[in-house]
């Protein structure tokens, strides 16, 4: 009997696609439309009742079963107000990363187990090789820096059909498997929020006050913002300072909403040598101490930003979450019995990146991701 | 192709789309402009009107263009300033409408026939508009208009007897009827009437709305005064145009069509009977536009018909358009008393001008082999 495969399907080529793939592999592919969010927002429309429909035409031509998986509330829990909490202690969280770990790879897969699947199945430029999460080969699509949260247990039982083709590979194939996909428009960041949307995103559920913007060298007021909680350091659009040299956003100060910017790129707030990472997840029970050994350590700060070598030395901290909340569940596993003595001291494991060179510094919330070749070791939160 | 899916939308008809295109290049005048040949672009334009009007039992002055149906339905319901009377079955332009004021829905039956007892019970003194579409869009359930018209007027003399000054007035929505029954205003006995140009074989996006004399309406669009300062905006010249056209071409052929279209229909339903298990025909065929199929084909996921049917090139839909598209169930066939698995496997089949026997027949055969194959799928 040829083995079951849930499919998640976003209507997106890609996805599409590794429907085609997986049943020209000869899996029995049951499609699934993960329902995440569908609430429209002033002036934007939520496209997940056209992004459902692309995935079940597609489904319906390939001849497979298709379903439709409300995660709607999960989604507004453990995502959404995660990165509204985020938000409001002024960092720049990743939802995505939040996304797969916690309901694509964890509700998601529970519920395929459930049911009886052998495989659950992302569009996701990725691979999976004797358990271990693998950059696709499309260097420039890859995306296990969404996804080095995911359990080592889904990934032992996940399949990426596209990780191991150049996206002009997959379009190819959509073409000429006639899917009315080809040509879509891809989805990107937050559902249908995407980067340009958030802010407005954010000021339909936030309170922000108005407050100044100052330069961070003469203190003088350059203009005003809507919240301070929308701008992110080394941002330099949307502050509608005028035209010249762009300013920089170089530090915030929530308790008086003040954001203080500067002309000069090389203001030492936007560069650093050393970033502290928090709410490690590291793969296949790799440790810290292990991870001090690997020769060939890299590290990637951006999605789709280069690799960078980098050194790590562990650090203690006090605990910056509360014990047994729903996020610290998902925390590190790490060596057990040093977790355990550390959280025992209100201590929680954290690491320190230390770089050859200075480094534009990504902002506090985003991820850290760690490679060794071209396995995904895992990562953590970047710290403030 | 094989287009099976015109009350969501027809072909714009030759003779319309000819008569349409002087007004989008040499005649592109506005109307309301001072000089000649603006005036003759605004006597094309009203005598589109009349010769819209006719199509209705109306005159020109009674109409007042809108941008389609929706709008018109809008503009009609700022009639009231009381309690509005619809039924569950209306198109969501109706519904949303009557949310917007006190309102209540009177009874249907099984295949969405308004229950004219209940209409009765419900016609308290604070019901200033009743608003019942000729034609159901989903079920093609045509209601009995005239009756419900004369049950107003009982109740608008009962009223003045009792000295009550709450007038109390009827809106039709005629959108789906316009190609298929003969429309009179007088003989419906409306005080509004929406119409679709979209429906009939004119453009998208133009519809009207008849106003008996004397009807008081607050404007929807305000600014240059333009249809009676009830719906402002540059006219829509070639539009009403195409509009005007299509109505009247469409009831020159009234009678043709529908004949055409009983015999197509009745093709189609024999052939789907054949089918096992037998599939269950939606609304009552003696009360039914002429071109409606609708049909659920229980344990069916109708969406995945359609994909199917598509890749066949067979278009049908479920339900309406714009229920489709927003992914939720037809409340049309929730409020006839349908069972969600019965609303699941429900296809609207609407035939239209663009079909043939021969095409009705290749239709069915393909319907048949589609239905078969996703029952099959069902029971692996």
């Amino acid at each position: 009997m040829s083995k079951k495969v849930y499919l998640g399907m976003s209507g997106g080529v890609d996805s599409s696609v590794s429907a085609v793939l997986l049943r020209e592999q000869g899996y029995d592919v049951t499609g699934i439309y993960m329902k995440n969010w569908s609430q429209d927002l002033p002036g934007m429309k939520c496209p997940w009742a056209e992004d459902l429909a692309d995935a079940k035409r597609v489904a319906v031509q390939l001849d497979l079963d298709f379903e439709v998986w409300d995660f709607e509330a999960d989604y507004k829990q453990k995502v959404v107000d995660y990165m509204f909490a985020e938000f409001q202690k002024g960092r720049t969280p990743n939802p995505d990363v939040i996304c797969n770990e916690l309901i694509k790879f964890k509700l998601f897969y529970d519920r395929a187990m459930e049911r009886g699947a052998d495989y659950i199945a992302t569009g996701h430029y990725a691979r999976v090789r004797q358990d271990r999460l693998l950059r696709s080969v499309d260097e420039n699509k890859d995306q296990t820096y969404f996804l080095y949260r995911m359990s080592d247990e889904a990934t032992a039982h996940t399949l990426f059909p596209v990780g191991g083709l150049n996206k002009p590979e997959v379009k190819q194939l959509a073409k000429k498997h006639g899917l009315d996909v080809a040509t879509k428009k891809e989805s990107m960041g937050v559902c249908f929020v995407g980067e340009v949307g958030m802010k407005d995103f954010l000021h339909e559920y936030l309170d922000a006050q108005p407050g100044e913007i100052r330069e961070a060298e003469s203190d003088a007021i350059l203009g005003y913002h809507d919240g301070a909680i929308f701008y992110t350091i080394g941002q330099r659009h949307g502050l509608y300072l005028g035209g010249g040299l762009p300013y920089y956003v170089v530090k915030k100060d929530l308790q008086r909403n003040i954001v203080y910017v500067s002309k000069n790129l090389n203001h030492e707030n936007l560069w650093t040598r050393e970033l502290k990472l928090e709410d490690l997840h590291l793969r296949n029970g790799l440790t810290v101490d292990g991870l001090m050994k690997v020769s060939d350590l890299q590290v990637r700060l951006r999605h789709r930003s280069e690799l960078l070598s980098v050194r790590v030395k562990p650090v203690l901290q006090e605990s910056s979450r509360p014990t047994g909340s729903e996020r610290s569940e998902q925390a590190p596993r790490n060596d057990g019995r040093a977790r355990a003595c550390l959280e025992e001291h209100g201590l929680a494991p954290a690491l320190q990146l230390i770089f050859a060179t200075d480094v534009r510094r990504p902002a506090s919330g985003q991820s850290a991701v760690l490679y060794s070749g071209e396995v995904c070791l895992g990562g953590g939160i970047i710290s403030d | 192709m094989i287009y099976l899916d015109h009350a969501a939308a027809t072909p714009v008809s030759d003779k319309a789309l000819q008569a349409m295109l002087p007004y989008f290049s040499e005649q592109f005048f506005n109307p309301s402009a001072p000089y000649l040949p603006a005036k003759r672009v605004r006597e094309a334009y009203e005598s589109a009107k009349d010769q819209l009007a006719h199509v209705i039992g109306a005159k020109g002055v009674d109409l007042v263009i809108t941008a389609g149906a929706t709008e018109s339905i809008n503009l009609a319901f700022t009639v009231s300033h009381g309690k509005v009377l619809t039924i569950a079955t209306e198109h969501a332009a109706v519904l949303e409408a009557a949310k917007l004021h006190d309102h209540a829905l009177v009874k249907v039956d099984k295949a969405g026939l308004i229950d004219l007892r209940d209409l009765e019970h419900n016609l308290s003194d604070q019901v200033d508009l009743v608003s019942v579409s000729l034609a159901n869009n989903e079920l093609g359930t045509i209601q009995p208009l005239a009756e419900i018209s004369e049950i107003i007027r009982r109740v608008r003399q009962d009223r003045l007897q009792r000295g009550i000054t709450t007038p109390l007035y009827l809106h039709s929505d005629a959108s789906q009827a316009l190609n298929l029954l003969d429309i009179n205003v007088s003989r419906l006995g409306v005080d509004l009437l929406t119409i679709n140009a979209a429906k009939c074989g004119g453009p998208k996006g133009v519809g009207a709305l008849y106003i008996t004399h004397g009807v008081k309406l607050a404007p929807i669009n305000v600014g240059g005064g333009q249809e009676r300062g009830l719906r402002s905006g540059t006219e829509n010249v070639p539009g009403l145009i195409g509009f005007a056209t299509a109505a009247a071409e469409a009831k020159s052929h009234l009678s043709y069509h529908r004949k055409q279209y009983q015999e197509m229909t009745k093709i189609l339903r024999q052939e789907l009977s054949a089918l096992q298990p037998q599939p269950i025909f939606l609304g009552n065929p003696k009360k039914q536009l002429a071109n409606f199929c609708p049909v659920t084909f229980p344990g069916l996921d109708a969406e995945r018909l359609i994909y199917r049917l598509e890749g066949r090139e067979v278009y049908v839909s479920t339900g309406a358009a714009c229920a489709a598209s927003k992914g939720s169930k037809s409340h049309v066939l929730a409020a006839i008393g349908l069972s969600d698995a019965e609303i699941a496997g429900s296809l609207r089949i609407s035939l239209g001008s663009t079909n043939t026997v021969d095409q009705i027949r290749e239709a069915a055969r393909i319907i048949c082999e589609e239905v078969t194959h996703e029952y099959e799928r069902l029971s692996r």
